[in-house]
């Protein structure tokens, strides 16, 4: 603990305290003081290695001293050199504090310059008058030599001065985590004040575009927005920094519409890094809740080859009921090449990819025009999500917030197909298969409830026999234990009357 | 093509609109919050081991964390033992008893 204080304090000393004359001075007498206190237990020290036979440990340690010498000179400041608990110990008790810097050499000059004399004065000795009396000098003298004589006066030193803060070695380096780590803190925040009001920008043009007054939603739905409908309902919803909805209501054919933004993580710094390896798009999802009686046997997909194959696999509806249109249908013009059209029946798929859907959107030359906003589209009325069935989805990408009319024809799709879907009747052939096709579905689900609904029963009958069973087992146990000690009972009766009538013979 | 779509007088009907009903909140419905697991390991880490680089990455996984938080009562009790973790971390660090110095020349 003294050292540690005393290594501290030494740390301590501060760069302003420069010694001035008079103080100097004492300094140095405090020093030589010291190292004369010092250089005398060395030599006891020195004297009780050579009487334990350590004849070739001396001469390094004389080596090592020289090498000290050296390695101070060169050195001249060692700032939190650690080892000097001698000279810092001894030069603590005195009122003005000094650098480490001037005095330490000196210091270490005296006292390592007084080891060799003492050793070589040493060799005139007779060994055996001084035989057992270094071993009680020697035993302290290893750790630290100069806490015998007073080793209260760190501690004292630490108590006395008002500026106990551990200096540290002002290279910057030593900060290098602190300083990364605050600057980092401080750009990550600033970067979500920005990307926060960046992400706000995008979702509120996207709503001043398309959900405010005389604008493709006003006209198309009777309730904007989550709020009740009165004039300043918030027309988005905010779910965490990145993820907006917007909701509208009141429209034929359908029950609702939820849009939902998921744009990009720009409040978030690391998120942020790491998007600029996968280019990730701020994207808008619509989907429609269409009314139970408004939509007929519609499953149909549209989304660029490698998205609508991989759909094809993950929907459940889609991989259920739909297959891949591999060609178009015979003297139309179809779809852009980049396109494919995943349906329940060519027939459907015809009826529904209008001639104006293909010179507005889907079209080679428009698609080529506004395809980069376009993600995918996703009719179904045996949608797998369990809040409703009839969903139509249609997912596209967001232009930067300057260029929202973009996507203007795009969206105009929502409604176009709202009224679509809702007006449709598959012709009766069409509608005969699609039937059948569900029928059978819906006969699957059914034995697969019923399936499951026999496992759950099947599971409890077997559990209720378990714990019968096992109540069994322990009575029987018990009984079983009843009759044998009954059993033991009986024949140490018949037993008994047997001695006696051994006995009475 | 627009035109066509509306060919009835105006497609609003007040009369079937229906407020917005949020969906029921599950917690297992929220993505995994990776940070904040990070954000936890790392400050208990910094803690025991007294590392101070672990300390500061756990304040900047909380801070990730935090930003991207989407339900509040949830989150906020792993964000919080987070940050208690690595403030804990760095007081002990820099406050802390200090450990004797490595370098003996």
């Amino acid at each position: 603990m003294v050292k540690q204080s005393s290594s501290r304090w030494l740390a301590a000393v501060p760069s302003i305290f420069f010694p001035r004359g008079d103080s100097l001075l004492f300094l140095l007498a405090i020093v030589s003081v010291v190292s004369l206190v010092t250089n005398e237990l060395s030599r006891s020290y020195v004297i009780a290695a050579d009487f334990e036979g350590f004849d070739t440990d001396e001469f390094e340690y004389e080596e090592d001293a020289n090498d000290a010498i050296l390695s101070h000179s060169i050195n001249p400041s060692p700032p939190a050199a650690t080892s000097l608990t001698q000279s810092s110990t001894a030069e603590s008790h005195h009122e003005p504090p000094q650098p480490s810097v001037i005095e330490d050499p000196p210091a270490y000059g005296v006292e390592h310059g007084g080891k060799p004399y003492a050793s070589s004065t040493l060799e005139f000795w007779d060994e055996e008058e001084f035989e057992g009396i270094p071993f009680q000098i020697a035993d302290p003298s290893p750790d630290s030599p100069a806490e015998p004589s007073e080793p209260p006066a760190p501690v004292e030193a630490v108590a006395g001065y008002p500026v106990p803060i551990p200096r540290q070695p002002f290279s910057l380096s030593s900060y290098a985590i602190e300083i990364v780590c605050i600057s980092f803190l401080i750009a990550f925040a600033i970067n979500f004040f920005i990307g926060k009001r960046q992400n706000e920008l995008v979702a509120l043009c996207w709503a001043s575009h398309f959900a405010t007054k005389d604008s493709i939603f006003d006209k198309n739905f009777s309730l904007l927005g989550t709020g009740d409908g009165k004039e300043d309902a918030p027309l988005l919803l905010k779910e965490g920094q990145d993820v907006f909805k917007f909701y509208a209501s009141g429209r034929r054919f359908c029950q609702g519409l939820l849009a939902t933004m998921e744009l990009r993580n720009r409040h978030d710094l690391i998120a942020r890094l790491t998007n600029l390896l996968f280019n990730k798009k701020d994207t808008i999802t619509f989907e429609v809740m269409m009314s139970e009686d408004a939509m007929d046997h519609v499953v149909l997909a549209v989304a660029r080859k490698k998205l609508a194959k991989s759909m094809h696999k993950e929907c459940r509806d889609l991989q259920r009921f739909a297959t891949v249109m591999p060609t178009a249908p015979s003297g139309r013009r179809w779809v852009a090449e980049d396109l494919l059209v995943v349906t329940e029946s060519k027939e459907i798929a015809g009826d529904l990819i209008t001639d104006a859907v293909i010179d507005q959107v889907f079209g080679e030359k428009a698609f080529e025009k506004i395809g980069k906003g376009f993600i995918s589209l996703h009719f179904s009325d045996q949608h797998p999500a369990d809040t409703h069935k009839k969903l139509l989805s249609l997912k596209l990408a967001l232009p930067g917030a300057n260029n929202m009319t973009e996507m203007t024809r795009l969206v105009n799709l929502v409604p176009y197909y709202i009224d679509l879907i809702g007006r449709y009747k598959p012709s009766a052939q069409a509608r005969a298969k699609t039937e059948a096709a569900r029928a059978k579905a819906a006969q699957e689900a059914f034995r697969e409830m019923q399936g499951l609904r026999q496992e759950t029963l099947q599971k409890k009958k077997a559990e209720k026999k378990k714990i019968v069973e096992e109540a069994e087992a322990k009575l029987s146990a018990e009984a079983i234990r009843k009759k044998e000690e009954k059993e033991r009972s009986r024949q140490m009766k018949k037993l008994m009357p047997k001695v006696k009538m051994l006995r009475s013979h | 093509m627009k035109e066509s779509s509306s060919t009835g007088s105006d497609p609003r009907q007040p009369s079937t609109a229906k407020p917005y009903v949020p969906p029921p909140f599950s917690p297992q419905d929220l993505p995994v919050d990776y940070a904040g697991f990070l954000a936890v390991v790392l400050g208990v880490i910094g803690v025991t081991f007294r590392y101070k680089l672990c300390s500061w990455l756990a304040i900047i996984f909380c801070a990730e964390s935090l930003v991207n938080m989407r339900n509040f009562e949830t989150d906020l009790k792993q964000i919080s033992m987070a940050m208690m973790f690595a403030i804990m971390g760095l007081v002990t660090n820099y406050l802390g008893p200090k450990r004797p110095p490595k370098a003996q020349p």
